[in-house]
């Protein structure tokens, strides 16, 4: 809630003012620029820029973000610890059939600049357009077996599924995909909205000036249906180095970030002045793959012996600093399908691990790990080298730059993807279990399932989990599918994580139960 | 002059074509599948397919690279299609940051280096040249990310004088040169050691030359000849070090436009290289390699104007 009103000292520059200028800096070795700062601004940082204001280009949190201040959904998250949702701009919501869901809008709600009131109709155009092969959207698999919108009149209409779609609640809805756009203004920018700033919005605020690779600065949206927001001003400032950001927030600079797990401990030690830090479970998971189809892995023994001779709380310690927990899966605790406990015991068995490897016949393997390279996953690498040398293994690392190993196990990128033999891989995830195993199908093979697994049993129940609306019976499919890869001996789950978040004391932060900012629901302390 | 001054654009014109054909070359050959990077997972075959079709990235190396040279030659830098904006917005919304960032470098570089290579040759052997010296060595030797952290957390954390993050308010110059001073202290700090060296260098040779014995024995205050007459020419040899040296800025402004999170062509490319958006990485290299390439051009032709030895030889 900062901000640097120097620059008011220099309204114009000519050479008399900029002899000013130079003693004004020279005052300002005098005065703490603190003292120019107002209350009215929230400085909030993004660790990338958002892409743009239009959801058929959204392709993950960053734009759900942005979107969030400035347009409205049926339903959105509750902050807070635990997944829930909340009404928006629905009056009421159901499910009316296993492959219906019927809404009635709230009364006027209104576009703003003069677009009038938001109607089903506006939800319709909203929904359909991603399921419009030109469009190209990019998170058209959110929405499932969406058909349609039927609309029943201008305040209420019926949401058409080709099947039950159990994460239309917990992702389409209230996520990205459930953004609502005004359908007047989007026809009049062409059928996109790729506009220096949006033609109308229907949020707290509205966006005032994207500054190119810096900010995207938001103010009150004075047409907004709701409670007024908190804050005149919202500034979502793109900080991609961590200790940058950190570094902001001490000097006042941003008021809310996102910390990396090594300056935890630290921070709890030392907490600076005025400020809070927060954990929370994130969602994200971690683990260790092994290709299936490598000779090297042939037999099962061998790729026992390894996840065996991985010794999860050992990488804890040195990688996360003793911040995370390991994680039993890739389903986090709190969502449907979280597992209690691994197959595998997390601690390493080098005794067993070596046992293995003498029934295979091998007396030293050779492997390599592919790694991103950030200090995380390289001293997570480390220490399994240091440590599986105990069970005669030999583990080479290979980092490598994003862009050159996020396409390690593209199949569209060369031959690498058949040689793959371990890697170290961090997914985001949405609060649904079916978008954390929807990367471990056969089709995905090529694509995102490095580890090449396939199985008959998980793909079917991955299609049966979709469509089962009971919550007890997919809680059983999920785990038994996570069981699935962890016998397949091609999964070593290390940790979801945990987002440490540090914010100003002056402002009552509202985020998501994996800490993610819902910079909308922001209010002063 | 005239033919001078041709040759050396025909060689920069010729540096620019190469530079940038072998870059493209290599950009498009690294490993890294820029529709899977780009869109990410949820992006279906048939939005890959079309992306990849937009991108040209099916054709040839060589047909890429003709398209590329085909388009700039018409003025067009091309399209960023993952943010749907063209190429040229991008890049020349960025220009303006990282030319203020480097010339901000410049001046911190010329006007300490100047004034500590002086005052070394000036009291040659003296207890503060060797603290000169001293400087000037650290100086070059503290890469410009730790110049830039241990300024944020001394200036900006410790004692608040400026802000840690951002380029300033738009069309508020003080607000603007603010923002500007400490990013551009952190490149330039290292410059300003090898400028004061070769000032002092160039100083100390120049103050042997007969013309200033002659000046001497007319009488001319001390401090007459050697900041009038003496440092004119000494600081020659600077100017072409810093024209060259521009290439090393524009490395050193991609730290810092990440470390206090400024826009600028530096970010642009670190993100776009990583992202594998091949059309802004080409954009804004060309750019960047212009941009280079003109400033050491121009520091060669005002070299060769105030000293017709450099043609000369040329």
């Amino acid at each position: 809630m900062t901000d640097h009103r120097l620059s008011r000292l220099f309204p114009t520059l000519d050479r008399r003012q900029l002899l000013a200028g130079a003693v004004g800096l020279s005052a300002a070795s005098a005065l703490p620029i603190t003292a120019w700062a107002q209350g009215t601004t929230l400085n909030v940082r993004s660790y990338l820029e958002p892409e743009d204001y239009d959801p058929l280009d959204a392709s993950g949190f960053l734009e759900e973000m942005l979107y969030g201040c400035i347009y409205r959904k049926l339903i959105q998250y509750v902050p807070g610890d635990e997944w829930a949702w909340q009404n928006d701009l629905a009056e009421t919501i159901k499910q009316s059939s296993p492959t219906t869901i019927t809404f009635t809008l709230k009364p006027g709600q209104m576009w703003s600049d003069g677009y009038g009131e938001i109607t089903a109709e506006d939800v319709k155009f909203s929904m359909e357009r991603h399921m419009v092969e030109e469009n190209n959207s990019r998170i058209k698999p959110d929405l499932g077996p969406f058909t349609h919108v039927e609309v029943t009149d201008s305040h209420s209409g019926i949401i058409h599924m080709e099947r039950p779609f159990a994460p239309i609640w917990s992702i389409a809805l209230p996520y990205l995909a459930g953004t609502i756009l005004c359908k007047r203004a989007t026809e009049e920018a062409g059928g996109k909205i790729t506009t220096a700033v949006p033609p109308t919005v229907s949020g707290p605020y509205r966006v005032s000036e994207h500054r190119l690779g810096e900010r995207w600065v938001l103010e009150r949206n004075p047409d907004y249906s709701g409670a007024a927001p908190d804050f005149d001003r919202v500034d979502i400032i793109a900080i991609v180095d961590e200790s940058a950001a950190e570094i902001a927030k001490e000097a006042g600079d941003v008021d809310f970030t996102a910390i990396g797990p090594g300056s935890v401990q630290r921070l709890q030690e030392n907490p600076p002045a005025n400020s809070q830090l927060t954990l929370h479970p994130a969602l994200s998971y971690t683990w260790v793959g092994l290709n299936l189809n490598n000779p090297k892995f042939e037999d099962i023994r061998v790729r026992q012996a390894i996840m065996h001779a991985i010794d999860v709380p050992s990488i804890m310690q040195a990688a996360y600093f003793d911040v995370a927990e390991p994680s039993t899966g890739i389903i986090a605790p709190g969502l449907i399908g979280h597992r209690e406990k691994t197959l595998i015991p997390q601690q390493a068995d080098f005794a067993r691990a070596r046992a293995l490897l003498d029934e295979a016949g091998i007396d030293r393997l050779a492997i390599k790990i592919d790694v991103l390279n950030n200090v995380t996953a390289t001293t997570s690498a480390q220490v399994m080298q240091a440590m599986m040398t105990n069970a005669g293994i030999d583990l080479e690392i290979s980092v490598h730059e994003s862009g050159s190993f996020w396409s390690l196990g593209v199949a569209a990128d060369g031959e690498r993807w058949r040689d793959l033999e371990l890697t170290f891989k961090r997914f985001s995830m949405t609060p649904d279990p079916y978008y954390a195993t929807a990367w471990f199908v056969t089709n995905q093979i090529g694509d995102w399932n490095w580890e090449q697994f396939s199985n008959e049993e998980f793909d079917r129940l991955h299609e049966e989990a979709l469509s089962e609306t009971d919550n007890e019976k997919r809680d059983a499919m999920y785990r038994r599918m996570q069981d699935l890869m962890e016998e397949s001996g091609a999964y070593r789950f290390i940790t979801h994580e945990v987002t440490a978040n540090l914010y100003a004391d002056t402002i009552t932060p509202a985020t998501r139960p994996d800490g993610l900012p819902m910079v909308q629901f922001f209010r002063r302390a | 002059m005239l033919t001078y001054t041709l040759q050396r654009v025909a060689l920069a014109l010729a540096i620019v074509f190469v530079a940038i054909s072998a870059l493209f070359t290599i950009m498009v050959t690294l490993p890294g599948d820029p529709t899977t990077v780009l869109l990410g997972p949820r992006a279906t075959p048939e939005i890959r397919a079309e992306f990849r079709l937009q991108m040209g990235l099916d054709n040839p190396i060589y047909v890429q690279l003709a398209d590329f040279w085909g388009r700039v030659l018409a003025g067009d830098l091309g399209t960023d299609y993952y943010r749907n904006r063209p190429v040229a917005v991008a890049v020349f919304s960025a220009l303006p940051h990282t030319t203020a960032l480097v010339f901000g470098a410049i001046f911190w570089s010329a006007s300490l280096g100047i004034v500590l290579g002086a005052f070394s040759a000036d009291n040659r052997n003296s207890l503060l040249d060797r603290v000169t010296g001293v400087l000037s060595v650290a100086f070059i030797a503290a890469p410009s990310f730790v110049v830039a952290l241990y300024a944020l957390l001394l200036f900006s954390v410790t004692l608040r004088w400026f802000p840690t993050i951002g380029a300033g308010e738009p069309g508020d110059i003080g607000s603007r040169l603010y923002h500007l001073i400490l990013p551009s202290l952190a490149i330039g700090l290292a410059w300003v050691g090898y400028v004061a060296r070769i000032v002092r260098a160039s100083m100390l040779e120049t103050l042997s030359e007969s013309y200033i014995r002659t000046a001497r024995a007319f009488g001319l205050p001390r401090r007459v000849v050697i900041y009038n007459y003496a440092l004119r020419v000494a600081i020659l040899p600077a100017v072409q070090v810093l024209g060259v040296g521009i290439g090393g800025m524009l490395s050193a402004a991609v730290f810092a436009e990440i470390v206090f999170s400024r826009p600028g062509i530096g970010s642009l490319i670190y993100d776009s290289v990583s992202g594998r958006n091949y059309p802004v990485v080409m954009g804004s290299m060309l750019v960047a390699i212009g941009f280079f390439v003109t400033c050491a051009l121009i520091a060669d032709l005002i070299n060769a104007a105030l000293d017709p030895r450099h043609r000369t030889k040329s």
